[in-house]
């Protein structure tokens, strides 16, 4: 899928911009403070709905304005798609609303009409820092991918609060009810296990692939789904049996610790080299070029399933990474159909299909073609 | 919005009343008030005498816990209507909307809430002992859960049919579908889901 039109309005530092990327490898230049991460939350934004930099939905409205519009026109397989997503200030804090095509949706017909794999800075922390991040790694790449993975997402989580409410405040706990929010969990929860298993199984085959690449043989890279709910198969009877089973045997403990422990929002995506966790002995160069190939993995798995390849939105890292690891990300990415680069300088080698934007103050200069 | 200090103190003051209202931010609320400075006096009393008639005169039905100014409830004091169903609603508000449809004449229960346990409320909190006691006491039929088709909707209406099922009573669920008029298209693919699950041979 490729974006062909980017407007903004009272986003972040932009009052009005207007930009039309190009097919292949768009490059943001500029000093820092000067709006290129911006232009990639927005594009990010157009496809997750929500902000890789912030949760505070407010941040993202320009000084002085009443809302931030973020609107795109993008080519997919089956046509071009208009999108657009709005927050504006409302008496109570802000109001997000997406449109598709020029009609209001709800946020689960809008997510993952646009594909973005990004990698950000702080995606660097994703082998060593908490599982969370891991859990999140998973859920921004499934629910763009499977609109009803989040829905089930949305799902287990009602249910999860309910649950640990229930757990937490009540002074003798309702047999019967609590039946019913752990039935809703293993219902949804089975299809959020089985979504990992398949997408950890692939993305463990084309990080090993990439890794092998980037470390030149020298080291293996396993990736692996890693549940407190232990099935035989990857089934759906075999993973709704298994985490039944596994509720009734801490049911005693949860009502103790008066919370839920049983579940896949305990679940971590383990990540060791060549037989040690990374997260325990890896250095960071080692977490670094692991987080490398897991990104690759994503970007790879997901055009795979989709037969249509995601934009790719990569903040900073060509500063972050030196520029032989930056190569070989891309060259490990393959065939990408559009990309958004942001980098302090312009960098030195450049492929083909390249055009440079000059970023200053918030104006975006299309630079000529590099080549 | 005008600030607190830039109008007389009742306009701020009920501005500030109607924004605590429901659906009503404080631009509305402005709007609304600016638009009663504009009218006579004595719709303004009305205005406030139909407030306070719903807080002095309104009471709950005795029986199905509905809101009423005689008790029983005009509902349940009508011998026309079938005591042997019993529909179970939410909310007060929810039996005026079924009412609506005109197609229902059996008598109502209403909850006063939905089980959430994260908003502090459990079976205890709603009129869940009374309905039981009810069915013990009226021996209908029927119970036709009419909760909302959301999470809390469906939690309550499966917590209800798990406790009164055992009674001997038959526990229906309004159905799941398509809206009249709408198109296929258009609907959403969970509510085409349950629709196709809840299919009806003709």
């Amino acid at each position: 899928m490729q974006l062909t039109r980017l407007a903004l309005s009272g986003f972040r530092n932009y009052a009005e911009l207007e930009i039309e990327p190009e097919p292949g490898l768009n490059v943001f230049v500029g000093a820092n403070a000067q709006g290129k991460s911006n232009l990639l939350e927005a594009i990010a934004m157009l496809g997750t709905g929500k902000s890789f930099r912030t949760s505070k939905d407010v941040d993202t409205i320009r000084y002085g304005a009443d809302a931030a519009v973020i609107g795109g026109e993008a080519r997919v397989r089956a046509g071009s798609v208009n999108l657009a997503c709005t927050v504006a200030k409302s008496h109570a804090g802000t109001r997000k609303t997406y449109t598709l095509n020029g009609s209001g949706v709800r946020y689960s017909n809008f997510l993952g009409k646009l594909r973005v794999v990004t990698f950000v800075p702080a995606d660097l922390h994703l082998a060593g820092g908490p599982p969370s991040l891991r859990r999140a790694f998973l859920n921004v790449a499934l629910s763009q991918e499977e609109p009803r993975y989040y829905r089930e997402l949305v799902r287990y989580r009602k249910a999860l609060q309910q649950k640990n409410a229930l757990l937490r405040t009540a002074t003798t706990i309702d047999p019967e009810l609590l039946a019913i929010y752990d039935r809703e969990l293993v219902d949804a929860g089975t299809q959020i296990m089985l979504a990992r298993h398949r997408f950890v199984e692939a993305i463990a085959e084309a990080g090993r692939a990439a890794h092998a690449r980037f470390s030149h043989g020298a080291e293996r890279l396993d990736a692996g789904y890693e549940s407190n709910i232990v099935f035989e198969r990857p089934d759906p009877h075999a993973i709704a049996a298994a985490f039944e089973a596994r509720l009734q045997h801490v049911a005693e403990s949860e009502r103790a610790r008066k919370a839920a422990v049983a579940g896949p929002h305990r679940d971590d995506l383990s990540l060791a080299l060549d037989g040690h966790s990374l997260a325990a002995y890896g250095s960071q160069g080692q977490q670094r070029t692991a987080v490398l190939a897991l990104k690759v993995a994503e970007y790879v798995v997901l055009r795979e399933r989709s037969l249509e390849a995601p934009l790719l939105l990569l903040d900073d890292v060509l500063s972050e990474l030196d520029e032989e690891r930056a190569g070989a990300f891309l060259a490990g990415v393959g065939d990408y159909e559009q990309a958004f680069v942001t980098a302090t300088q312009m960098p030195g080698t450049l492929p083909q299909r390249a055009r440079t934007y000059v970023v200053r103050n918030a104006h975006v200069d299309t630079g000529v073609a590099a080549c | 919005m005008p600030s607190s200090g830039s109008v007389a103190g009742p306009v701020a003051a009920l501005i500030n009343e109607f924004s605590k209202l429901p659906t009503v931010g404080p631009k509305t609320a402005a709007r609304l008030v600016f638009y009663l400075l504009n009218r006579p006096r004595h719709e303004a009393q009305a205005l406030a005498e139909a407030i306070l008639a719903v807080k002095d005169r309104v009471r709950f039905c005795s029986i199905c816990f509905s809101l009423t100014e005689n008790d029983p409830c005009p509902i349940c004091d009508d011998d026309r209507r079938d005591a042997r169903i019993v529909c179970v609603v939410a909310e007060a508000k929810d039996v005026y909307a079924v009412e609506r449809s005109g197609a229902f004449k059996g008598r109502y229960h209403v909850l006063g809430g939905l089980i959430s346990p994260m908003d502090g409320i459990g079976p205890a909190q709603l009129r869940v002992k009374e309905l039981v006691e009810r069915i013990g006491r009226e021996d209908p039929h029927e119970v036709i859960l009419a909760t909302n088709p959301n999470a809390e909707g469906e939690a309550t209406a499966l917590y209800l049919s798990r406790l009164i099922g055992p009674l001997g009573v038959v526990v229906s669920r309004l159905a799941y579908g398509l809206p009249i008029g709408g198109d296929l298209d258009y609907a959403d693919e969970i509510t085409l889901a349950k629709a196709l699950e809840g299919r009806t041979t003709l």
